[in-house]
């Protein structure tokens, strides 16, 4: 059976190369390889465990996060990844949200969404932060958990992908950019009081014990 | 935990029906009266006991809205059971049955189950469809059907567990070859046909169940 981890880079072109401008300077390095780590994450570790086929064969860029609220305090641990439906796409087409399960702990899958409905942005480049809202208008905010020695080197992986994504997106909507070069001016200030009731509004948690979010 | 099979399902219909509200009641137990648009798939999953056997529902919510149509189209493969929703108080929901059907013939196996759900049915005062309407469609085409309520957990159970006690039927008839990924069954691990289907294992008639049971 055919397995879906490939240790080459996988997505956006085996040997493409870019570069990166996070944490330790230009560096020249796979532009978009399939395990930050260089090896199975656990998102495709547990796809690959046999309950998802259907899933089994996507190709997976992934990181571990936790949520964070808009100000930073932490909520809860999340898994994400975008993946690729089909080997002949050249950027990933789908993101995968995961989180611990109520009952025992272990990672299950929460969510899977076309990545045309959600937009990624760079939240907090210091706190190494995403944003992810969808287009229903719901947000969340991941903070990148990773050793101290790569994280740098990962959400500089997630900033390129952003990048990457941004500029193959489809003309009229811009899904993925840096969050200010979409919304108002702004709106990401913590001390703007004008935007925290939308903002808090639409901010979401990922806990899948009590999830606004993913009905379970 | 072990289970002696997963049972792939999808939760299909119109948007605003109540998809995620009955899984939701399903695996949580609570409700929510307002959920935001499902975009893509959210996961839920829960063990169930069919005939003394163990059995994981793997259960893929979907997205409604026209708009996601054709995504939600790719992921009827493989699903052993669906759940075919529309409301009793929205004429239109049950209008577009046909249509769903279509979708779900042309895209999944042959042998899936499907149980056609009137949802809403603590509604009554805003009734559009007769409960005889539904009953006729579903014999028409082939179907379980029961009326629910996501809000009072009327027949939520019983829809879900319906479903997997036919598909098992199907399974001891020898009707779904369990061995075939794309009959959206699986074997649970360390489980081998002779310990998971037991000769002595009644053939209960889940239409009876299904069509009578309940409370709505």
């Amino acid at each position: 059976m055919k397995r879906g981890y490939d240790p080459k880079p996988a997505l956006g072109g085996a040997g493409e190369e870019g570069t990166c401008e996070m944490g330790h300077g230009r560096q020249k390095r796979p532009l978009f390889p399939a395990y930050p780590k260089g090896r199975p994450g656990r998102l495709q570790r547990h796809l690959l465990s046999g309950e998802f086929d259907q899933l089994r064969d996507f190709p997976i860029f992934e990181s571990n996060f936790v949520q964070v609220t808009r100000f930073g305090e932490v909520a809860n641990k999340v898994t994400m990844g975008v993946a690729a439906s089909s080997p002949a796409l050249e950027l990933p087409d789908l993101l995968l949200l995961a989180g611990p399960a109520k009952e025992n702990g272990r990672l299950q899958l929460l969510g899977l969404f076309p990545l045309q409905f959600v937009q990624l942005f760079v939240h907090d480049e210091c706190r190494r932060q995403l944003k992810v809202k969808f287009r229903t208008g719901r947000a969340f905010y991941l903070q990148l958990r990773a050793p101290p020695e790569t994280r740098d080197r990962e959400f500089g992986q997630w900033v390129r992908l952003l990048y990457r994504l941004h500029f193959h997106s489809a003309e009229g909507a811009v899904p993925f950019t840096q969050e200010y070069a979409l919304e108002d001016d702004g709106e990401e200030e913590d001390d703007d009081d004008d935007d925290d009731d939308e903002e808090s509004r639409m901010e979401v948690r990922l806990d899948p014990q009590a999830s606004e979010l993913w009905g379970l | 935990m072990t289970y002696a099979y997963l049972f792939k399902y999808i939760i299909i219909g119109d948007t605003g029906v109540g998809k995620s509200c009955l899984l939701l009641q399903f695996t949580d137990k609570r409700f929510q009266p307002v959920h935001d648009l499902t975009i893509g798939v959210e996961f839920g999953a829960r063990m169930v006991n069919i005939d003394g056997k163990q059995i994981k529902l793997q259960i893929w919510d979907t997205a409604g809205q026209e708009s996601f149509r054709s995504i939600t189209r790719s992921y009827y493969r493989g699903a052993a059971g669906a759940l075919l929703v529309y409301d009793i108080t929205r004429r239109e929901t049950f209008n577009h049955l046909t249509s769903w059907l279509e979708d779900a013939r042309q895209h999944s196996s042959s042998n899936m189950v499907i149980m056609l759900i009137g949802n809403k049915s603590d509604l009554e005062s805003r009734r559009d469809v007769k409960r005889e309407e539904g009953e006729a469609f579903a014999r028409e085409h082939g179907l379980i059907f029961m009326e629910t309520s996501a809000k009072t957990a009327c027949n939520v159970e019983e829809a879900f567990i319906n479903t997997a006690k036919e598909i098992y039927r199907k399974i001891q008839q020898g009707l779904f070859d369990v061995h075939n990924e794309a009959n959206g069954i699986k074997i649970g691990p360390q489980q081998s046909i002779s310990t998971s289907l037991g000769p002595s294992a009644s053939q209960q008639n889940c239409r009876d169940l299904g069509s009578d049971a309940g409370c709505c």
